[in-house]
């Protein structure tokens, strides 16, 4: 009589450990509202397919119709049924309770890393052709105003680093500057932190605005230097199409 | 039994398993990410005065506490490449009238030119954090500065929008008392959460806005302040608010909430019976 009851049981139990314990070991957990929603499928599914038809339903729905009522229970299944109907309004307090309850973290950051550069930064290229003396030349420049901060080793971890949000860039992430084209460097290392579009959050970012200091020449060569230090390669404009 | 009584009924069923199990899954929400390390200044709620004249009062030691990482300040000229002081601790309580926000750092010698200060951004548009120098894509506002220096004995409220145009404010606003002791500076700097003037940061319980620090070691080197001016140990902007009274409103909902749901078990609960009995 039970069994119809206990396999559905068992599916959704199944399913809660799949989504909340195994999944995330293949890749990153699933948010709650998911894991809901995906129970709730699971559910939906048990639910008509055990009442598609009058005898499985009346298989699966006895049980726990019985059990609810409440008529002629004794022993546990009281006591079972007198918990199930307190907990149950409990949960929906608590539940009303933390939807409503007011957030007291900060407001979420949603900072664009690699926002759109301005028109005319778009395909300008290294004038300077990639001589050993001019990266040399590019890496001195570098260990002389970007090591501070960006790393002697190009890994974000200079001595001025610390005390920064966001962090200054760790060049030999694969997620910064071999994304990027050489142009798109000569931008951010001209106009810095400050020449951020907005959703790039300018009035955060520790970058200083080069142009101010470091003429063009020097910006071109340190780009040089930054890659060859760093190991990567500048994204071409020929990958990108 | 009839089926078709236990059909009206499946259809309640099903609407009480499944509103059981929400609860359930949702109380699997991942752990929150923000806890590695401060991102935020708290003010915390407190009622009667606050501690604005004793930097070493024992209330400062029941206030959570947050750490920032500082840098020496290599961004713009004139830099500097080493900085006596690595981290500052903040601490923080308002009585929603007035605000005392205690500073404690490491710095081995006490000296006249020992200063800190706090920055934050005033009105509605960002600020960027080095005195609100200039964007050039987001217009930008100004910045408020509290400043202490250890030989001036008292804070000045100053305004910045861009380098170059720091100045002292014709209404001063700030309070700021620094005690030494044990290699340890605590300076506490206080203040009306509002005040009436248009250059000050306004701090209104619960919103959240922006706080910034720089500390100055003043310590006489080969003849010289060690670092003065520009010379400081710095952070960015970090998140900063004063925490807001309770709201009991929400206590209502939970009550409706709890009686909805009683309602319904017992709506339930009869349709099962006369159910069955019929
Ligand atoms: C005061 C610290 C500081 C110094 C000095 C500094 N940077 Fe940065 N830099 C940052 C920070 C912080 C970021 C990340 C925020 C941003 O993108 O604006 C950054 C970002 C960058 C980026 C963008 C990387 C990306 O993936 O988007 C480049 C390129 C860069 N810096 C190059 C340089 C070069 C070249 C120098 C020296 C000429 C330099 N920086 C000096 C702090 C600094």
């Amino acid at each position: 009589m039970n069994r119809p009851l206990a396999k559905a049981a068992l599916i959704l139990i199944g399913m809660y450990i799949v989504l909340v314990y195994v999944l995330p070991l293949f890749t990153a957990p699933l948010p709650a509202s998911l894991i809901y929603l995906y129970l709730a499928l699971t559910l939906s599914a048990v639910l008509i397919y055990y009442t598609i038809s009058g005898t499985t339903l009346e298989e699966f729905m006895g049980p726990i119709v019985r059990f609810l009522s409440g008529v002629d229970q004794v022993g546990p299944a009281k006591t079972a049924r007198l918990l199930v109907l307190i907990v149950f309004p409990l949960l929906v307090g608590w539940q009303t309770y933390t939807r409503l309850a007011p957030s007291d973290l900060p407001p979420p950051e949603n900072r664009t890393i690699h926002p759109a550069p301005p028109g005319e930064f778009v395909g300008l290229s290294n004038p300077f052709p990639k001589t050993p003396e001019n990266i040399m030349m590019g890496k001195g420049l570098y260990a002389a105003y970007c090591s501070p901060c960006h790393g002697a080793n190009y890994d974000g971890k200079g001595p001025a680093a610390p005390g920064f949000n966001p962090p200054p860039a760790n060049f030999r992430d694969p997620g910064t500057i071999a994304q990027l084209q050489e142009s798109y460097l000569f931008w951010r290392i001209k106009k810095g932190g400050v020449g951020l579009p907005v959703e790039g959050m300018p009035w955060k970012s520790a970058m200083p605005r080069w142009e101010v200091e470091l003429p063009d020449e020097f910006i071109w060569k340190i780009i040089m230097g930054e890659y060859d230090g760093a190991g990567q390669s500048p994204r071409t404009w020929e990958e990108e199409e | 039994m009839g089926v078709q009584h236990s059909c009206n009924a499946c259809i309640l069923v099903a609407v009480f398993v499944l509103s059981v199990s929400i609860p359930l899954a949702m109380a699997s929400d991942p752990p929150d990410e923000s806890q590695q390390g401060s991102v935020a200044v708290r003010l915390y709620l407190t009622e009667g005065p606050l501690p604005v004249d004793d930097p070493m009062s024992a209330v400062w030691d029941t206030v959570p506490a947050s750490t920032f990482d500082m840098a020496p300040q290599v961004h713009w000229q004139d830099r500097i490449q080493e900085v006596t002081v690595k981290s500052v601790t903040v601490r923080g309580l308002h009585n929603q009238q007035e605000l005392a926000i205690l500073l404690e750092y490491q710095d081995p010698t006490q000296d006249p030119a020992d200063a800190a200060a706090l920055e934050f951004m005033v009105g509605d548009k960002k600020a960027h954090f080095a005195h609100a120098q200039e964007m050039l894509q987001v217009e930008g506002g100004p910045v408020n500065i509290w400043y202490w220096k250890q030989s001036n004995g008292k804070a000045i409220d100053m305004w910045a929008k861009g380098f170059g145009t720091l100045r002292p404010q014709a209404q001063q606003d700030v309070k700021a008392v620094g005690m030494w002791q044990d290699g340890t500076w605590r300076v506490v700097f206080s203040r009306a959460l509002t005040t009436g003037d248009s250059e000050d940061v306004q701090i209104e319980p619960g919103k959240w806005t922006s706080i910034a620090f720089a500390i100055w070691d003043g310590k006489i080197v080969d003849g010289a302040i060690k670092e003065k001016g520009s010379q400081k140990a710095v952070t960015s902007w970090w998140y900063f608010r004063a925490e807001p009274p309770p709201d009991n409103s929400i206590y209502g909902y939970v009550v409706l909430g709890l009686i909805l749901a009683a309602a319904f078990e017992f709506a339930l609960i009869r349709k099962l019976q006369k159910g069955r009995h019929s």
